[in-house]
């Protein structure tokens, strides 16, 4: 935020340096700075990106991978005339909508917490809510296995508390596991950006509403949740982004009846070596999450968010 | 006030960064289509003009790179080659499906040699992925029966040398279902959320095709569309489908599925377990399908790569096979040399009728292989 303070101890640090104020060497400085993650994803994503999209109109798998093609749009259409495609989509855009839905409101009290409330041991807190990321994302995903199935923990605690008989069924192996599983991986993740968001609200703000007598309440509702509302959206879109396209979990939680769109397009390419229509759904999934995304923001008027 | 959860945030950013790096590594390695080869390429060439039976094995040397399923690095199952040959070495690399082998090779893998299954050759040969093989040069060759080697035999050559072999039938636990005589017991209602189908789409044609006695080389587009209509309606009656064999073992061991499309490394397994479980032999006959190595077309390491084959078909190597894995091998010496009951029940040596009525895995072409994984796909987003 303070490019090159630290190189000159005199000048006042903080917000109110504005690069167009700053002289030619620090703007140079911050031009080699960025040139490398620039080069990065220009690299590692643009370009895959840009090959992505070009296999999609390629006939088929025939022929060297980077030979020249008649381009077709036969997948597209093929994907068009597939109701059970489009289908999937809107379920997995749904469940990825409730996935960062609930993500966010649970993770909103736990940052409010981290920010307000655990004064000194903040820093412990949000370690410990960081711990499960220092352990494979693969192995907290087959633990829910563990927990849900029929002979897992809830099943056993269930049944030796004498509450059920059989087992029951409905744990694992649908789209509820799946979004429960989510649900859990996210929390922490949501927390972050609602975190960077509420520890920038001045306190004073809170002192000023309860001097005009607002209850707690009142002081949540009228000043700290309109401040948070960056946050929260940011929670929010960091969730359902990644999620709409989730296959992983699905895949582990999710049995038969549980699929994602993710998986479908990882069907084409590990299952079915028809990588040009694995290409074409995925280019269709990040179109309509790009539509997705910018009708919400319209929803959630922009200019209030970024006006903050 | 204002610095310190900063601080904190920072510090939180770069661990989840990390932890994101961390989650995004796991299944990308081993899944990611367009990963390239995980090891380095080939070192030193070996000697290819020399025929492979003059050099002394001590002075072979070189580094092979070997495209193949997980497990089958364990030396147990190339032991034989890293015995004889102790200044070579092979390093492997993983596909975890054909189509996955497949699109790895395509993707331009380095690979010298790769584990293709039946159904899934015919693209290497008409798209020249593959290379020929020289069978003067195996001292193991004579070993394999004829109706192995014609497997792999394309346009009159030897593009393939057979290794591994199984069936694939229904495994069904025999405390739930006293006998199952049919392929159609996976599409039974009464089993509703104790079946498990592979997931796998020309799988799934196969079984129908038994089912049906559709003739599965030339399937109508009527009866894709019935198939799909079936396996549709299916899909509910699974706890799950399966990918990998070691998916399947826990749940038929732990009693939630009771009847399932298996291999039968999945049946000795749990035979082995003490699970009370069956292989069927259904009236419409097994399945059964064949493993085979082939040589990548232009490989520097030609000569290598055929001592690599040439030694995958050796005794010890053969025998660690069905001894291990359950499954046979093309070597006939050792399948005629198996004593143990479960494996002989396994492989229907004891049995011939079993294979008189087995349905061996005809090859696909790229259109089927393209409608009938794109009509699995189908099944499996309708639900």
């Amino acid at each position: 935020m303070t490019v090159g303070a630290g190189s000159n101890p005199g000048a006042p640090t903080g917000l109110g340096v504005r690069p167009s104020r700053a002289p030619d060497p620090r703007r140079l400085t911050f031009l080699a700075l960025a040139l490398p993650a620039v080069a990065a994803l220009a690299l590692l994503i643009v370009v895959p990106l840009l090959f992505m999209v070009a296999l999609s109109f390629r006939p088929d798998l025939r022929g060297e991978l980077l030979s020249p093609f008649v381009p077709t749009l036969k997948h597209y259409e093929q994907v068009a005339e597939t109701f059970s495609y489009w289908r999937l989509l809107g379920i997995s855009a749904g469940m990825a909508a409730i996935v960062a839905f609930v993500a966010t409101a649970a993770a909103f009290p736990l940052a409010y917490f981290l920010a307000f409330r655990a004064g000194r041991r903040a820093g412990l807190y949000l370690i410990l809510l960081l711990v499960p990321f220092w352990t494979s994302y693969l192995l907290r995903v087959m633990a829910w296995k563990l927990m849900l199935g029929t002979e897992g923990v809830i099943n056993s605690g269930l049944s030796s508390l004498g509450l059920i008989d059989e087992p029951l069924d409905a744990l694992l192996y649908n789209r509820n596991a799946v979004v429960v599983t989510l649900i859990y991986v996210w929390i922490p993740f949501a927390t972050l950006p609602i975190l960077a968001v509420l520890g920038r609200i001045d306190i004073r703000l809170h002192d000023a509403a309860a001097d005009l007598y607002s209850s707690p309440w009142q002081q949540f509702r009228r000043v700290t949740l309109p401040l948070a509302v960056p946050g929260l959206a940011a929670a929010f879109l960091m969730v359902f982004i990644p999620t709409v396209g989730e296959y992983v979990t699905p895949l582990l939680v999710g049995g038969t009846g549980g699929s994602m769109f993710g998986n479908i397009i990882q069907d084409f390419f590990v299952r079915a070596a028809n990588w040009p229509l694995g290409a074409a759904l995925s280019v269709i999934m990040l179109a309509t999450t790009l539509v997705l995304v910018v009708v919400g923001l319209r929803i959630v008027k922009p200019r209030r968010l970024l006006g903050i | 006030m204002r610095s310190r959860p900063e601080t904190l945030l920072r510090a939180a950013v770069v661990m989840c960064v990390m932890a994101l790096i961390a989650a995004c590594a796991a299944p990308g390695s081993s899944t990611s289509p367009t990963g390239g080869p995980a090891t380095a390429g080939p070192a030193t060439p070996g000697p290819t003009t020399a025929p492979a039976t003059e050099t002394p094995p001590d002075q072979v040397t070189g580094e092979l790179l070997v495209l193949d399923w997980t497990g089958y690095d364990a030396a147990d199952f190339w032991i034989d080659f890293k015995n004889k040959y102790a200044n070579a070495t092979a390093t492997f690399e993983f596909g975890g499906s054909d189509a996955d082998i497949y699109g790895k090779m395509k993707a331009g893998s380095q690979a010298d040699v790769f584990h293709p299954y039946t159904g899934w050759l015919q693209f290497y040969v008409d798209e020249g992925m593959v290379e020929e093989i020289d069978t003067t040069k195996l001292k193991n060759w004579d070993k394999v029966p004829d109706s192995f080697k014609a497997l792999g035999q394309f346009n009159g050559k030897q593009y393939f040398i057979p290794w591994d072999w199984g069936f694939s039938s229904i495994l069904y636990r025999t405390d739930h279902i006293a006998t199952v005589d049919s392929w159609s017991v996976l599409l039974d209602p009464k089993y509703k959320g104790h079946l498990s189908m592979w997931d796998d789409g020309p799988g799934a044609v196969t079984v129908s095709s038994y089912i049906h006695d559709y003739d599965e080389t030339s399937i109508t587009d009527a009866q894709l569309a019935a198939i799909k209509a079936e396996w549709t309606a299916q899909a509910p009656l699974n706890k799950t489908y399966w990918a990998a064999e070691t998916d399947l073992i826990p749940l038929v061991q732990s009693d939630e599925v009771w009847a399932a499309y298996a291999w039968q490394g999945a049946y000795a397994t749990l035979l082995g377990q003490g699970v009370p479980v069956a292989y069927a032999n259904p009236k419409e006959g097994r399945n059964s399908w064949v493993g085979v190595y082939g040589i990548r077309k232009g490989t520097p390491n030609l000569d290598l790569a055929l001592r690599f084959l040439d030694e995958k078909l050796a005794d010890a190597t053969s025998t660690n096979l069905p001894a291990l894995y359950y499954y046979g091998s093309a070597n006939s010496d050792v399948m005629g040399a198996i004593t143990d009951a479960s494996l002989k029940a396994a492989f229907g040596i004891d049995d011939p009728s079993i294979l008189k009525t087995t349905n061996f895995t005809p090859n696909l072409t790229a259109e089927q292989r393209d409608a009938w994984t794109a009509m699995w796909t189908e099944v499996k987003a309708a639900q």
